[in-house]
């Protein structure tokens, strides 16, 4: 097994004239808890769907897991699993119906898919609505649905875009014992958030993107004692991120500039 | 603390609203940059405008003509027509699609007054309020041209009846929100809908069979005397009395509209007031109770299954599962489900109509041979239409084919096995139909039919399936309004079966010279092993295919 689960060498992507990501080296070891950063119209969503297949890149490398994506796109994918953004459900369907035709699809057999199914179902704690169409659950339930969907083929990594969104706080301190308990056995997460106390608490590493340009990369320890001034440690992961991309975000920094709004405060 | 802005004067927040629609209009036109789109547009202002002045004139001859010509009786046929036009055509509106949610509103500063008028400025704005209110403009004028001295009784009687429907259908179209309000609810609404738009076709026999041989007039004429306490009847009421100086009918006409204004402006009232307070109408998604957590029990640890592992079947897992999908999508979708139903229903309504002793079209006598086959290949037209927008519903869903680890052919295969599963059922079914309604064709037609059905379903299926990524259009579930492929793919539908149709007739007319009634399912044989070889081996390039036009599916489907 290799120790990089993830890797990209020059990642690119193009919308016409705008670099949505541009050349970005990443690397992720196998079994890290990594979370993904940066503002808004950052580039994080082009360079999930890069890494897992939704979108190819203008050029650039990625490499999962020691495989090439373009070279082997069928044996990547069967050993990943992603909530893209908007979770690609299926609403029509069941979601029995849904993680049955996903075990199937990631080619699990008929008796594993049943009873993963079932499992998951228990879980997530949509198994007392076993008629409701998806379309018909709240944004909550389809997230931890889109969650069970991602993890019901046992993935060696998983790609999760704003896991968290939508979903009680009961459901989600479940879910993220069971993350924690698929990284202590080996299973790495790329996860994207906008919530840093989510990403500090469950993350041992973090990269930084702003601009489509990687700003920083390495634990959060490695990122604290990077930031000037920092005062025993102390420093959290929210003032980590607001002192790197003001760095490298213009000289007006990205924090609003709360003076100008003078007729509200 | 921040400065307040004063109160806003509900002249301009109706002014506002109003330029918030036009903004909508015109930034929704920006939208459709695609040129035919806006042709089509164009195409649609110049029909609406045509359905306004063609009635036009035809009510104002009826109001000139009929106070004119003293056949005051006749007056209330112009009102019902306008009445129902205004009633019905937001109604059926209602069912196709979101309008704009006028309630959105309720989160500026209104007052329940400004909210019950913007309502009803909304209700005025509204295409069969424009155009009715065109016409009764029009009678007016007509009957005055007939009769000057009736001006300003009829401005009365169109100022009350133009009051009184802008309400009735404001309050209709709240109750309708209300009773719309659930997916469920709306999914039936189109059902009945449907079923009631197919059983008009019925009407036509039904008349050939019973009224045309029972004539019975007294039936329409008796109905008058139900309809006169009636808004459109009593709007005609007052016009009869003011042109006999009979001021007791005006007086009770009068007082009738004025009585229904009040009554339907009471309770618009009382439906935008519990609308104001914040009436919620959507349905609960949230699950009733949540059950206890499991963590005690464990989940099955991390395992990868690899393709040699699937369980041995008829089919291969992928495409199992995928056809499985597909069933649940149709059965669940009641406008396919209607597609489904159309062509066996179309084919049963022809056989109804020319079954019996006097089976003929044009005067030439119907033959099954000849029948038999036309109606097949119409089946087949009609129900393969799906297949050239095969992603239509799959919404966000598309990602789930990206980011499995499959081949695409493993998606078209599912999905192109339900397609040639429900048109062979389809076909089997009208083809007892019509064996049934005009006897059983001859074993030659019978097996000529069969293969040209091959040939021409799996002729298209590989054309279908490059129009279906290459030419992607989002379809919404029970909804009709917006419901249809992109332009190209419909071209692309009408080429292929223009170009499998003339082989088809090169083919019979072929074996017609020949004389040999078996050549023809000799050709459609040998040209249906072609097509099978051919969609076989269009499958592995359609997969690449889809990996380079996977950002365009995506976009598209995911919007």
């Amino acid at each position: 097994m290799t120790d990089v689960a993830i890797r990209t060498e020059k990642l690119t992507r193009h919308f016409g004239n705008l670099v949505a990501v541009d050349a970005m080296d990443l690397q992720v070891t196998a079994g890290q808890f990594f979370g993904f950063l940066g503002p808004n119209g950052a580039g994080k969503s082009t360079t999930i769907k890069m890494l897992t297949g939704l979108l190819a890149p203008s050029s650039g490398r990625v490499e999962v897991l020691g495989l090439d994506f373009a070279a082997h796109p069928v044996e990547v994918k069967r050993q990943i699993g992603v909530v893209p953004e908007g979770m690609g459900l299926f609403d029509r369907l069941t979601g029995s119906d849904y993680l049955r035709f996903v075990g199937r699809m990631y080619g699990l057999d008929q008796q594993t898919t049943e009873r993963r199914a079932e499992e998951l179902l228990e879980f997530m704690q949509l198994a007392d609505r076993p008629k409701t169409m998806i379309v018909d659950y709240s944004h909550g339930m389809q997230k931890k649905l889109a969650l069970a969907a991602a993890v019901i083929h046992g993935p060696r990594v998983l790609f999760l875009d704003e896991p968290f969104e939508g979903v009680d706080a009961l459901a989600a301190g479940a879910l993220k014992s069971l993350l924690g308990r698929m990284t202590e056995r080996g299973v790495t997460i790329f996860l994207t958030s906008h919530v840093m106390e989510i990403v500090e608490r469950l993350c041992s590493h973090v990269a930084i993107i702003n601009k489509g340009r990687l700003v920083a990369q390495g634990s959060i320890e490695e990122l604290r004692a990077g930031v000037p001034g920092d005062a025993g440690g102390k420093v959290t992961l929210e003032q980590i991120f607001l002192s790197i991309v003001g760095q490298h975000g213009g000289q007006r920094g990205v924090e609003p500039q709360v003076d100008e709004l003078s007729w509200l405060t | 603390m921040a400065d307040l802005a004063g109160p806003i004067s509900l002249d301009d927040q109706i002014r506002l609203v109003a330029g918030l629609r036009w903004r909508m209009l015109i930034n929704s036109l920006r939208k459709k940059n695609n040129v035919l789109d806006l042709i089509g547009m164009a195409f649609v202002a110049l029909f609406a405008s045509l359905l306004i002045i063609g009635p036009s004139f035809a009510f104002y001859f009826a109001g000139r003509s009929l106070v004119g010509g003293g056949r005051l009786p006749w007056l209330a046929i112009p009102f019902w027509s306008i009445f129902v036009f205004w009633q019905l055509i937001p109604i059926f509106a209602a069912g196709f699609g979101s309008r704009f949610e006028f309630r959105t509103l309720l989160r500026f500063p209104l007052s329940p007054r400004a909210f019950y008028l913007i309502g009803l400025a909304y209700g005025l704005a509204d295409f069969p309020a424009l155009a009715s209110i065109c016409w009764l403009l029009v009678m007016t004028a007509g009957t005055t041209a007939a009769s000057p001295s009736l001006l300003p009784i009829m401005l009365v009687v169109i100022a009350l009846i133009i009051l009184l429907n802008v309400t009735l259908e404001r309050l209709i179209g709240s109750w309708l929100e209300r009773l719309l309000a659930t997916r469920r609810s709306r999914e039936l609404f189109l059902g009945i809908f449907i079923l009631l738009m197919f059983s008009m076709q019925f009407i036509a026999p039904l008349q050939r069979q019973y009224v045309q041989r029972n004539p019975n007039p007294g039936v329409f004429s008796g109905l008058a005397k139900y309809l006169a306490p009636f808004p459109p009847s009593l709007s005609a009421q007052v016009i009869t009395g003011a042109v006999r100086h009979d001021f007791v009918d005006m007086a009770i006409g009068l007082s009738g509209l004025t009585g229904f204004v009040f009554l339907f402006s009471a309770l618009l009232w009382q439906r935008y007031v519990a609308q104001y307070r914040g009436e919620e109408l959507s349905e609960s998604p949230a699950p009733a109770r949540a059950a206890p957590l499991r963590a005690s029990r464990p989940l099955s640890g991390p395992h990868v299954t690899s393709t040699e592992q699937f369980a041995p079947g008829l089919l291969p897992p992928m495409v199992g599962a995928m056809l499985r999908k597909e069933f649940s999508y149709l059965i669940r979708n009641g406008f396919a489900f209607f597609l489904l139903v159309l062509p066996p229903a179309q084919i049963l309504l022809f056989g109804s109509q020319l079954s019996g002793k006097h089976r003929v079209i044009a005067g030439m006598a119907l033959n099954a041979d000849l029948f038999f086959p036309g109606m097949m290949a119409y089946t087949v037209l009609i129900a393969i239409g799906p297949a050239y927008n095969a992603f239509a519903y799959e919404g966000r869903g598309i990602q789930t084919y990206f980011t499995a680890p499959l081949r695409f052919a493993d998606i078209f295969a599912g999905k192109n096995l339900l397609s040639a599963g429900v048109i062979g059922f389809e076909v089997a079914l009208c083809g007892v139909v019509l064996g049934w309604a005009l006897g059983p064709p001859s074993i030659p037609t019978l097996f000529v039919t069969i293969f040209a059905l091959i040939f021409t379903v799996t002729g298209q299926l590989p054309i279908a399936n490059w129009a279906s990524l290459s030419f992607p259009r989002k379809l919404e579930f029970g909804s009709m309004r917006g419901q249809r492929n992109s332009g190209v793919s419909v071209w692309i539908m009408f080429g292929a079966q223009i170009v499998l149709a003339g082989i088809s007739a090169l083919v019979l007319s072929t074996a017609r010279m020949s004389g040999n009634p078996w050549l023809p399912a000799e050709g459609f044989a040998f040209l249906a092993a072609a097509a099978l070889g051919g969609y076989f081996a269009s499958l592995q390039p359609l997969s690449e295919l889809a990996e380079k036009k996977k950002e365009v599916l995506i976009e598209e489907l995911c919007r």
